[in-house]
């Protein structure tokens, strides 16, 4: 291949700015005593300049209101996801504490009453909790 | 609830986001401030690679869910946009892989020519539309590459990282639409 042809095919690269050094010198070089690359090469400096000075196009004015609005509303639901984890693990760990300290105090029968006690009240606390959970969300959906 | 304080507070927000570590930890007020921050840019980089508004819209708020979703596993010491514009082009190259007519190969072409009529009123435009016109008829993978180099400022190396491309490639992708649209435009007299 000759100069030529090699520098041609880096004339749109030297527009954008990403040759190196080296690549850079051989194209300037060739340029200034070949006037049909130096006219490309005017021509890709152009286009280059023209798409960087292109408008930004805008987004529509509430593109931002509605995007941080899920955005929100996600971040509230993984927080409230985590909470609801981390109050899990504590209810369990403390019934079981509780239970055991039950056993030594007062025997059996008081960690079966105890532990029949926090069951229900799990399901009826985890049945409340699903409820508000969805109670938010139409709301969410409504806004 | 924390989140909605946070952005009524801050609300638009036009300086950079220098937070990277309260970003990572999930902090909602520079959560807020990057999406006012990046607005602009993100919309354009996709609006460049989709075409239309209306898809355009339900990427962005896509990719900020992502971002939502992938904090934890953001590096704080590398470059938030490079991050951000590869969540965004995973977006838009799922989209644009389901859309018909739209080829995500890097292959040869040449754009079409445009008739007398259509010609005669991309030249009573202004000068920018005629770019922007030329710019949406390359390829996606061409019109992406461009527009990170041109509107976004970002280096080989980072159009690589968004893209997911080896740097070889990304030269090749400049190159080939610069080419594209030079002839195009030399071809109807414009540049």
């Amino acid at each position: 291949m000759s100069e030529h042809e090699s520098v041609r095919q880096l004339l749109a690269l030297s527009a954008a700015g990403l040759l190196d050094a080296g690549e850079e010198r051989l194209v300037r070089e060739h340029a200034r005593q070949c006037a049909r690359c130096a006219a490309k090469l005017d021509d890709y400096a152009t286009l280059s300049a023209g798409l960087s000075a292109l408008p930004c196009p805008l987004p529509l004015p509430d593109l931002l209101r509605r995007t941080n609005s899920l955005v929100a509303a996600e971040v509230d639901r993984r927080q409230g996801a985590a909470f609801a984890g981390a109050a899990a693990i504590f209810a369990c760990v403390f019934v079981l504490l509780m239970g055991e300290t039950l056993r030594m105090v007062a025997g059996n029968t008081a960690v079966l009453v105890w532990l029949a006690w926090a069951l229900v009240s799990s399901v009826l606390g985890a049945a409340s909790a699903l409820m508000l959970a969805s109670r938010r969300r139409s709301e969410r959906s409504i806004v | 609830m924390i989140y909605q304080a946070a952005i009524d507070e801050s609300f638009p927000v036009a300086e950079p986001p220098t937070h990277a570590a309260r970003l990572r930890s999930g902090d909602p007020t520079a959560l807020a401030e990057s999406v006012g921050y990046y607005q602009h840019r993100l919309y354009r980089y996709l609006l460049r690679l989709v075409r239309d508004t209306a898809s355009a819209d339900d990427l962005f708020q896509q990719t900020w869910l992502h971002v939502v979703r992938q904090l934890h596993s953001y590096d704080a010491a590398r470059s938030f946009d490079t991050w951000l514009f590869a969540i965004a082009h995973n977006a838009a190259m799922d989209l644009l892989r389901r859309r018909p007519g739209e080829s995500l190969e890097d292959r040869e072409f040449s754009l079409p020519e445009r008739t007398p009529d259509a010609l005669s009123t991309v030249l009573a435009g202004e000068r920018a539309a005629i770019l922007a016109a030329a710019l949406a008829e390359l390829p996606a993978l061409y019109r992406e590459a461009l527009t990170l180099r041109f509107e976004e400022g970002m280096k080989l190396e980072e159009i690589a990282e968004v893209t997911h491309a080896p740097l070889s490639t990304v030269k090749s992708r400049v190159r080939r639409g610069l080419e594209a649209m030079k002839q195009k435009l030399c071809k109807e007299d414009i540049l």
